[in-house]
């Protein structure tokens, strides 16, 4: 052991070192929140709660109930019940989510074709119950204008309810043909 | 366990105590385990004589599970094997997919994978880093650690709108593109993270209870490393240079430059070495790929596979179909056979294998997870030590019991 490592060792100086870094850190501003009393504001996209979105011109919801966000679920929590309308238009009685089963994936908002679900940074819901978790079409259409109604929805549409042309490229066109033959 | 049926204080039984040994059970709730795994030792005095894991406790049947799904929605299942970094193994599993689909993919998207990759793994070592040490009982490092891993996980959720199960990747591509401010953002945390990464060393790298603690611990030979199937930075703190991104088999490893990291004693303490040197690694590729990333689509050319552009599927006849078959059934078109691919997940080799019958389902999926494998060297790792030690025996071959268990 040289003298200066013997130094080392008996005036602690690893040690010291990292404590002047803690030292150091108490007068630096804080990093942490503290969160009930001071949130943060979830970045847009942020996967929360689901909302279906309400057609502005006829007030309704723009789903057609088609299904396919329900077969799209892996964790299988939409359930959809439609019946026969007036002029052979499929009615959507009942629009269902189980959240308490959701892995929040978003891939119903991706197998969705008409862009009629989203899902909204609203993270904080709690309940006594699991019927408060079981959402149904007005609670979701309620969500809507709650939390995404505005610019905000479509800019949430804009960016997340993908693929689009452009992120093909420029092979769009081939890719509709041989689209076609699969 | 051996029954001691009269009261301590007996004087015959103390002597009995010191020469039988002591089973100890612990887990599967315990803070230092990293999940729920249960160990059961067998102790003499201090020194471990028998450690044997019993894993499961966090079963969910996710290959199971996968043969009912189809290839798009078994995506998400992947977020939570390795919870700590989920971005990897979507990685790992869309590679395998494309691979048996043979699907070319763009340019960009390889950039990007490779950079949300590498992302990834400073996530994974960030909190590896800091439960580690706060095993050993360092606090502060903890503290640390999280302040960095909370910037990338923002910048995880301006991506695609979720911090720990991201389920980014698609089949063929991505799920969106990145922008030009997050780009820039994720650089301003490269500038800034190899200081960090002093900082880190600075409290416990020459600590000399931190070296007490690690040095000579657990220590396993090269060859022995590879025996036992170890892989990732456990494998290379023993001086094997292994890494599958060297395989240049996916994402562009190639066009950057970085190096593998390795140890020589392989102890707990060079495995520590190892991911600290892969966090500047890290830093270093993100950065390059930033400079280099190039403009272009994000999705594959490879219309069976790959859902239909939104703005076609609606006015398009065809598209909507073949939209709605994906959806329901699958792709249609798979190529039958079988399939292993492995990718480099910051624990390890992760790999999928597939059997697949042609249907939009495979057959069989199986996972290759390096967590399993860890856990099975670790009798291995710390019979003939302290139980003191078995702690940072854990924490130094990185498991996570969501993928040990699947
Ligand atoms: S987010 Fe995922 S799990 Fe939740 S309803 Fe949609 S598809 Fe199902
Ligand atoms: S996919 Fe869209 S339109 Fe079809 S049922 Fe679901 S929400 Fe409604």
């Amino acid at each position: 052991m040289t003298v200066n490592e013997l130094i080392k060792k008996v005036f602690f100086v690893e040690i010291l070192k990292g404590l002047a870094l803690t030292l150091k850190h108490l007068f630096s501003p804080a990093v942490t929140r503290q969160y009930p009393t001071e949130k943060r504001e979830p970045f847009p996209g942020s996967r929360g709660l689901h909302a279906l979105v309400r057609d502005p011109e006829t007030g309704r919801e723009k789903c057609v109930g088609c299904g396919l966000c329900a077969a799209m679920c892996p964790s299988r929590c939409i359930h959809i019940y439609t019946s026969e309308g007036d002029d052979h238009k499929k009615v959507v009685d009942r629009y269902e989510v189980d959240v308490l089963r959701c892995v929040f994936c978003a891939l119903c908002v991706e197998a969705c074709p008409y862009g009629a679900l989203v899902l909204t940074p609203h993270y904080e819901y709690s309940g006594y119950t699991r019927e408060e978790f079981y959402y149904t079409k007005d609670r979701l259409l309620e969500n809507w204008d709650k939390y995404m109604a505005g610019p905000r929805g479509a800019e949430y549409l804009e960016k997340f309810w993908r693929p689009k042309s452009s992120d093909f490229g420029v092979r769009v066109e081939s890719h509709m043909e041989e689209g076609a033959k699969s | 366990m051996e029954k001691f049926s009269e009261g301590p204080g007996n004087r015959e039984e103390t002597s009995r105590l010191s020469s039988n040994g002591l089973t100890l059970n612990i887990g599967p709730q315990h803070p230092a385990t990293h999940g729920v795994l249960r160990l059961v030792v067998d102790l003499d005095g201090e020194t471990i004589v028998k450690c044997t894991p019993y894993v499961g406790y966090l079963h969910r049947g996710v290959e199971k599970l996968s043969e009912h799904r189809n290839y798009m929605q078994i995506l998400p299942f992947t977020d939570r094997l390795d919870y700590v970094s989920a971005m990897s193994n979507n990685i790992g599993y869309c590679t395998a997919v494309e691979k048996m689909f043979g699907i070319e993919l763009p340019e960009r998207t390889e950039y990007i994978r490779t950079i949300i990759g590498e992302m990834s793994r400073i996530v994974n070592h960030l909190l590896w880093l800091a439960t580690h040490a706060l095993d050993i009982g360092a606090m502060t490092v903890f503290l640390y650690c999280f302040r960095e891993r909370e910037k990338l996980l923002d910048l995880f959720e301006r991506l695609c709108g979720a911090r720990l199960t991201m389920s980014y990747t698609r089949i063929g591509g991505l799920k969106n593109d990145v922008d030009e401010q997050w780009l820039k953002d994720l650089y301003e945390f490269t500038d800034e993270f190899p200081m960090r990464i002093e900082q880190y060393e600075t409290l416990i790298d020459k600590n000399r209870i931190w070296l007490k603690r690690t040095k000579g611990i657990g220590v396993i030979s090269a060859e022995e490393a590879i025996n036992w199937g170890l892989s990732g930075p456990t494998l290379r703190g023993s001086g094997v240079p292994y890494d599958i991104r060297t395989d240049m088999s996916y994402g562009v490893y190639d066009k950057v430059k970085w190096q593998v990291c390795t140890g020589k004693n392989g102890d707990v303490y060079d495995r520590y070495r190892v991911r600290m040197e892969e966090f500047r690694q890290s830093n270093s590729i993100i950065r390059q790929c930033i400079d280099q990333i190039p403009e272009g689509p994000i999705m594959a050319d490879a219309p069976k596979f790959t859902l239909p552009a939104k703005d076609k599927v609606l006015s398009d006849m065809e598209h909507l179909i073949h939209h709605f078959v994906l959806v329901t059934k699958g792709p249609q078109t798979a190529p039958e056979g079988e399939l292993y691919v492995a990718t480099e997940v910051p624990k390890g080799e992760l790999g999928f294998f597939f059997v697949s019958d042609g249907t939009g389902k495979p057959y069989r999926m199986r996972i290759r997870s390096p967590s399993f494998v860890h856990v099975a060297a670790l009798p291995r790792l710390c019979e003939g030590e302290l139980i003191a030690d078995l702690i940072s025996n854990i924490g130094s071959i990185d498991i996570v019991l969501g993928e040990c268990d699947r």
